[in-house]
């Protein structure tokens, strides 16, 4: 046990990199599928990339629907006027949902904790209904934007089933090990400096508003990368991507996994879509009312999330065993 | 000029029910300093026992259950759940609130089923009111819903009552030394627990009231409590937290707005938002906020 946690700890990025790319052979043992995969991978990343924001600075956004939902319909747009190429698609959704939040995040983090989650909700509703109606001609309205027997291809390879896997798994470690990156520099250690003190990193002269706007900014594109790669996966834009429940699913996966701890909200995505997918069969209508009553105990009892439970349950294990010794 | 008047009555019904659902949302904030994501399924919760009970014994009846019912269960809420949350973050409270109102309209999901419940109104609500028999200035025929008049009235009268109460009485006064300095007032040998309890009862009574009332006139369907929570939120956050007259203003404000755009569809949808950035930008603490609070 102590073994397997020291390799955990001296070697985070090739353990993940194992983990997630031999997926494909595990994964169906405990009932998961394919796509599954796939769509775990792409939550992941989103969920990874909220963490900068809620986990680092403890910003808690109601409305990184936006990005997400903002970049797939770019991405859908792209293929359906432009090609079917991803690269130039997947660039055009990535820059749209960087200018979106340039624009968001510049209006919404002036504000202290509580007006950030409601206006970044309001921003998101404001977004979904314009979606709806006002731009319904450029989105398809309240049907989505289908894009009929299209497969999106690089450089000529189709991307789906395992290719798309692989790519999108490829995706995620380096996007893990950037966000690993960031946790490590001075600018993550200000970013969570702001989460356990923002007046008294004030006083220091650091201009914290430039700060907060960078996470923001980089949640944001880990975003806009997981909502162009959904609308590659699944040639279609929902309405619902933009919609609050899209950040309410990311709010909740980033929770129950543990925030700020980069792995926990990809545990958290990865637990939340099993649940949704595989152990919704057993338990029927009422997943999502069983999901929120695990959410809740989360919050009440175990606000570090499952990744808090892990270390609790290991410094158990450890500390048992000592005992035995000393008998 | 009846185009006129009858813009600024759908307005007014329109921002009767924000102004409802507000005033709990920000009646809470302003005193227990709880940002309650729940609240939307505390008036959804409203609206059902609303169809329940005036299905099985008349609205007259549910009238009287219904709040009394939705004080109960505030008080469980508060005393079992919220009040371990009054010294954690506000990010933690909106976590635990968000949770609570999924599970909410989960069990409501449940047990009704995902499709809009009818909700029968009472016969003396039913059919129209002819404002030109009342109103001499008004041309022609001019009807309206008599429903959605009774929620004008029951709504401002609401609002009155609230206004009376922390104004006017003891425990207004108490409630309202609370807002201010809480810790004060213990050292003052003021039970202020018990008071932020019947507080956060009051809070879901008024959202009784809104799903009495604003239950027929929208959808009863388990989607409900956010639908009109996120609106509701902007009109707190417009008109400043923790503000009851801001609160009026702001919910006045938008169903204006709603009501005077009615004819662009594709401006109505996103107007009130719209109209949020551009309040918020100019006047950062809403419209009534008061300094120093929640900044």
């Amino acid at each position: 046990m102590e073994y397997v946690v020291s390799i955990l700890k001296k070697f985070p990025l090739t353990v993940f990199a194992l983990v997630v790319l031999t997926m494909p052979f595990w994964f169906p043992w405990i009932g998961g599928y394919g796509g599954l995969a796939t769509k775990i991978m792409i939550w992941a990343l989103f969920a990874l990339g909220f963490d900068i924001l809620l986990g680092f600075t403890g910003y808690l956004s109601f409305g990184h629907a936006i990005f997400f939902g903002v970049s797939a319909y770019a991405t859908g747009l792209m293929f359906k006027h432009f090609s079917d190429e991803i690269i130039p698609a997947m660039i055009v959704a990535v820059i749209v949902g960087t200018l979106a939040s340039v624009i968001i995040g510049y209006l919404t983090l002036k504000k202290s904790g509580i007006y950030f989650s409601i206006l970044t909700l309001a921003f998101g509703e404001m977004l979904h209904s314009s979606a709806l109606s006002t731009f319904g001609s450029f989105t398809g309205g309240e049907n989505g934007l289908t894009l009929p027997d299209m497969i999106p291809s690089m450089l000529g390879i189709e991307m789906r089933g395992e290719v798309m896997f692989y790519m999108t798994a490829a995706v995620l470690i380096l996007g893990y090990y950037i966000a690993r990156r960031i946790s490590a520099s001075p600018f993550g250690l200000i970013l969570k400096a702001i989460k356990s003190n923002q007046e008294r990193l004030e006083y220091t002269g650091i201009d914290v508003q430039k700060y907060k706007l960078g996470a923001f900014v980089i949640s944001a594109i880990y975003a806009s990368v997981a909502g162009s790669l959904m609308v590659v996966y699944e040639p279609y834009v929902g309405t619902e991507y933009l919609r609050w429940s899209t950040s309410g699913n990311l709010v909740l996966m980033s929770v129950m996994g543990g925030m700020g701890t980069l792995i926990g909200p990809i545990i958290g995505a990865a637990f939340m879509l099993y649940f949704e997918n595989v152990l919704s069969v057993p338990l029927g209508e009422e997943w999502l009312l069983v999901l929120g009553l695990i959410f809740m105990a989360i919050v009440i009892f175990l606000p570090g999330g499952f990744t808090d439970g892990f270390k609790l349950i290991y410094k158990k294990l450890i500390g048992k065993k000592s005992d035995g010794e000393e008998n | 000029m009846n185009y006129l008047f009858l813009q600024v009555l759908t307005g007014l019904q329109i921002s009767a029910l924000y102004m409802l659902i507000a005033l709990g949302l920000t009646l809470v904030f302003g005193t227990l300093g709880v940002v309650n994501f729940a609240h939307g399924a505390l008036f959804m919760l409203g609206a059902y026992f609303a169809v329940v009970i005036s299905d099985a014994f008349g609205f007259s009846v549910a009238l009287i259950a219904v709040p009394i019912m939705l004080f109960i269960v505030g008080i469980i809420l508060e005393r079992g759940l919220i009040r371990f949350f009054y010294e954690r973050s506000h990010t933690d409270q909106i976590l635990v609130t968000f949770g609570l109102a999924i599970v909410i309209g989960e069990v409501l999901k449940t047990i009704y089923g995902a499709n809009n419940l009818p909700f029968a109104k009472p016969s003396w609500g039913s059919g129209i009111v002819k404002l030109h028999e009342y109103l001499p200035f008004l041309e022609g025929f001019v009807a309206y819903p008599k429903w959605r008049l009774i929620l004008v009235v029951v709504s401002f009268s609401t609002v009155a009552a609230l206004f009376l109460l922390l104004q006017f009485t003891r425990f207004g006064l108490i409630v309202r030394a609370g807002m201010r300095d809480s810790q004060m007032l213990a050292f003052l040998g003021v039970n202020i627990t018990r008071r932020f309890t019947i507080v956060f009862g009051i809070g879901a009574v008024i959202a009784a009231i809104a799903g009495l009332f604003g239950g027929p006139i929208t959808q009863v369907e388990p989607e409900l409590g956010m639908k009109l929570l996120i609106p509701s939120f902007l009109v707190v956050v417009v008109g400043g937290m923790g503000s009851l007259p801001g609160a009026v203003l702001a919910s006045l404000l938008f169903g204006m707005a709603l009501s005077f755009t009615a004819k662009y569809a594709e401006i109505q949808q996103i107007i009130i938002y719209l109209l949020a950035v551009i309040i918020l930008l100019v006047r950062p603490r809403g419209l009534m906020g008061k300094k120093g609070l929640m900044e």
